[in-house]
């Protein structure tokens, strides 16, 4: 490494008002990316705390049911002590809590839902997990977020920092006088350019590490150094063509033309036209299978006598067949019906895997294009080491599903041993909710 | 004029690398615009598919209740429009599927974003990807030193002797690239129209003259702000950084910055708050399912009265019906409260976005053309004003049906025939006529207009100015 090259080009940095308003500006925007990222994260945090408050609120309601041994006063057919009743008057929210990396990376966190209230008829694709209510408009312009900024507009700071490197010498026509200077042009270029790879790294790599300060999440320690080794590769590799370019400069206008031409090439066109192949492969799913389920299976499954359902309910639940209430000569039709939900939500459950293998095929095909489509790559992994990838609201709908079993399997075994709720019964019935 | 404006003509035809990149771009539209209509036609297919599904299912339901038939409900889909596939808007991110059913409105679910990884941040390679960023940066490329190196060959000199006025030479050569963007626009547009010429009707026709001209005065933009400044900077270096800069706050920086701003002056309940909100002014009415409803029972006399009886019981009609009814009814004005908030909130937050066009003419060039393909915020907003007028008119034929169809008070098992069920007629959304829109759009369209006169205005008076002028 040439120092005076390094210091020639430090004073160069300074002077040149352009290259530094853009750094200047560029690091101002990565501030205030991290900054809205907290804003979200926090707006998050707050509605989550807001819906444990009401969920306390309505349990603490049910205790006091049970306290006084009286349902509702608008409800007076309300047996309190009656499991159904009391299940089905206990609310339970699931909620996916933001990881404490999300201001370094969105993601994907504003198209789905982060909250869910469960019912025994709940399934992971009601209506209300769909995206926070938010300006559709502003949905497809994106937010100011860490990432986009690193994997979109870096490239484009070092566009604007390095576009003149060997070709401003070629404008002004003495690059000869540089090839005389130094041995070996190419190390020169490198010196020059390696400064500005050293300050854009040092500065992202301070942000990222800033962010784990703050939000303490060294627990999170492996992901943020993921995050710190994917944003420097990132930007060697983007360096590394922009050398390949300016080395073969003819001017700095086809440097800068060539290197936002590459940067177009691979920020826009490619993965644009990888999202146009897979939409025609795959079309957005209309999902009617789940939509059969939700409405002409359910009522399918209304219409069958009380037999019918019992021998369902017992292919999932055969503990059921040792109960008192199982062995009596005629079956409790009420008993049976109450139950109901636990069959459609198995149902829901088989159509709704049908959807997300759907899904994955989609998935695939989208991970088989990473070799020439590095950008999407790159986005999906900076978005699982913040948990705002398709996959981490995978894992919070399968949460969601446990809970909807959790429930409605509550709900039968509860009804099949004719249990009678107590304060004691119904911490444990909230235990079992809450998980 | 037109002698400069031919010879710069021949002049890029004798450019190599100019005739490569129209080549390219030329191709590259062809492609894009016919995957995109193949796209877009498989689409309307899939959506098409789905909602005969829905409807044999409810044709072939049989004789039924019609309560049980209002839980049963229907499916409204979300229909692409043909010139989705220029500009497809937001709808990757506003969800294909919304039920419909009695009791209550649902939200409009399974956005095509939310169904797999990330792909691409600027959307599918359709026709508005490439005209809003790609092409407007190749005009950069062309335009940023057509004055600098007039100066540096000596032409310009010339051509001021022999009698031309500088700003009759800045404009031959802006209208020069204008027409190449004119070419490029032109055809796209006639590919468009030709791969859906059974399709097209008056509306798709004016939706495709606004898109063009929407495209055509900001090219105008774009060209004239990166001349005017190559006159002001007078080094190609120079106007080339700048104009890119320029380029990047347009149509990154500023759409996102204002999109947040707009968002939090107008900010919007969660979707938790409103539907506390609603549940809240809902219980205070009636619900059809409580018996101790006060409103109840003032609708329980009423009918009474009116039909002089004395009990449910010997009314000529079903009791039921009317309740549930009515509480539709009553629901409708609480959904219609909130969502009416709602909606005229989003409604003030694109408003206020759209007057970024002051400082951002692409903020109006991108809601003209969403505006124009019939896939941005109010058309979408339309689409759902639509389903829940449908949802009303299929809730109420039911409640009607379970009412007046015959059946009397306590008559839960009563069942409406199968002809009845295939008598209600089906969903079918036809896009909002362009024209009955249009003033939602005059912010744009004047903030095209007034940057184009104001960029006329700087290069005239630049030019007057400009030094050379003395030859």
């Amino acid at each position: 490494m040439n120092i005076s090259i390094f210091l020639f080009e430090f004073k160069h940095f300074i002077r040149n008002k352009a290259k530094l308003f853009s750094y200047i500006f560029f690091m101002l925007l990565c501030i205030y990316s991290i900054y809205n990222g907290f804003e979200i994260m926090h707006k998050q945090i707050n509605t989550i705390s807001n819906i444990n408050e009401k969920q306390d609120i309505e349990c603490n309601i049910v205790l006091d049911w049970l306290e006084q041994k009286k349902g509702p006063v608008d409800k007076p057919w309300v047996n309190i002590e009656d499991p159904y009743w009391l299940i089905r008057s206990t609310p339970s929210f699931i909620v996916k809590n933001p990881s404490p990396l999300f201001p370094l990376g969105i993601g994907q966190a504003e198209q789905f839902g982060f909250y869910k209230e469960i019912t025994r008829w709940s399934s992971t694709f009601d209506s209300d997990m769909a995206e926070e209510i938010s300006n559709y408009e502003r949905l497809i312009n994106g937010n100011i977020d860490f990432s986009f900024l690193i994997i979109f507009l870096l490239p484009i700071l070092l566009i604007i920092l390095t576009y003149n490197i060997h070709g401003l010498e070629k404008d002004l026509n003495f690059n000869k006088l540089i090839t005389i200077q130094n041995k070996k042009l190419s190390s020169w270029i490198i010196n020059r350019l390696i400064f500005y790879v050293l300050i854009v790294l040092l500065s992202i790599n301070g942000m990222i590490l800033s962010v784990g300060l703050i939000t303490s999440s060294f627990a999170y320690f492996k992901s943020m150094l993921t995050l710190i080794l994917i944003s420097n590769l990132y930007v060697i590799v983007f360096s590394f063509v922009f050398y390949l370019i300016i080395k073969n400069a003819s001017s700095s206008s086809s440097v800068a033309f060539k290197m936002i031409s590459f940067w177009l090439f691979f920020c826009v066109i490619i993965p644009g036209s990888v999202h146009q192949y897979v939409s025609i492969k795959y079309p957005a799913n209309y999902m009617t299978e789940f939509l059969d389920v939700n409405r002409e299976q359910t009522y399918e499954v209304f219409k069958l006598d009380d037999i019918e359902l019992y021998d369902f309910l017992v292919e999932i639940h055969p503990e059921i067949v040792e109960t008192k209430k199982s062995q009596q000569d005629t079956l409790d039709s009420q008993l049976v019906r109450r139950c109901i939900s636990t069959i459609i939500n198995q149902m829901n459950i088989a159509a709704e895997n049908e959807i997300e293998m759907q899904n994955e095929d989609k998935n695939y095909l989208i991970k088989s294009t990473y070799f020439f489509n590095p950008i999407s790559y790159v986005q999906n992994l900076w978005n699982s080491c913040t948990a705002t990838d398709y996959y981490s609201y995978g894992m919070y709908r399968l949460d969601i599903q446990e809970s909807i079993i959790s429930r409605n399997k509550l709900i039968v075994l509860e009804l099949w041993n004719e249990s009678e709720v107590d304060k004691e019964i119904y911490s444990r019935y909230l235990k079992i909710l809450n998980n | 004029m037109s002698i400069i404006f031919f010879n710069e003509w021949k002049g890029l035809f004798r450019n190599k690398l100019f005739l490569f990149f129209i080549s390219f771009f030329l191709l590259l539209l062809f492609i894009v615009t016919f995957f995109g209509n193949i796209q877009n036609k498989k689409q309307i297919l899939n959506q098409q598919e789905a909602k005969n599904h829905i409807r044999d299912q409810w044709d072939e339901m049989g004789p039924s209740n019609p309560h049980s038939a209002a839980h049963f409900g229907t499916y409204a889909f979300k229909s692409n429009s043909i010139l989705n596939s220029l500009d497809e808007g937001v709808n990757a991110v506003t969800g294909l599927v919304l039920r419909l059913e009695g009791h209550k409105q649902n939200e409009v679910a399974f956005s095509e974003s939310s169904q797999s990884l990330t792909i691409s941040t600027f959307g599918k390679l359709k026709v508005s990807l490439l005209f809003q960023f790609i092409i407007p940066l190749f005009l950069i490329f062309l335009a940023f030193n057509t004055y600098t190196s007039e100066i540096s060959s000596g032409r310009l000199k010339l051509l001021l002797i022999q009698g031309n006025s500088m700003s009759k030479i800045i404009f031959a050569k802006i209208f020069t690239l204008l027409s190449l963007a004119t070419l490029l626009l032109l055809f796209t547009i006639l590919v468009q129209f030709f791969l859906n010429i059974n399709y097209i009707k008056l509306d798709q026709i004016t939706r495709l003259v606004i898109f063009f001209f929407s495209y055509f005065l900001y090219y105008f933009i774009i060209i004239s702000f990166t001349v005017f400044l190559s006159l002001l900077l007078k080094k190609s270096t120079s106007a080339l950084s700048l104009t890119i800069i320029t380029w990047l706050l347009w149509t990154i920086f500023i759409p996102k910055t204002v999109g947040n701003f707009t968002e939090s002056l107008t900010p919007l309940s969660t979707r938790i708050e409103l539907s506390e909100k609603i549940q809240d002014d809902r219980s205070k009415g009636i619900d059809g399912h409580n018996p101790f409803d006060d409103r109840k029972i003032e609708l329980e006399k009423e009918i009474l009265a009116r039909y002089e009886v004395d009990s449910l019981s010997h009314l000529p009609i079903n009791f039921a019906g009317i309740l549930m009814q009515a509480d539709e009814e009553f629901g409708n004005q609480v959904w219609d409260k909130h969502y009416g908030e709602l909606y005229e909130k989003l409604e003030t937050q694109k408003r206020n976005y759209q007057l970024s066009g002051l400082i951002n003419p692409f903020a109006s060039l991108q809601s003209l053309s969403m505006a124009s393909a019939g896939t941005d915020l109010l058309h979408h907003l339309d689409f759902l004003s639509h389903a829940e007028k449908y949802r009303r008119y299929f809730i109420k034929t039911l409640n009607d049906e379970y009412a007046f169809g015959g059946s009397k008070t306590g008559e839960r098992g009563w069942k409406a025939s199968q002809d009845f069920f295939r008598s209600i007629k089906d969903f079918s959304y036809n896009e909002a006529n362009f024209i009955s829109m249009k003033n939602k759009y005059f912010i744009d369209i004047f903030c095209l207009f007034l940057w184009s006169l104001s960029l006329v205005c700087l290069i005239i008076y630049y030019s007057k100015n400009h030094p050379f002028n003395e030859y």
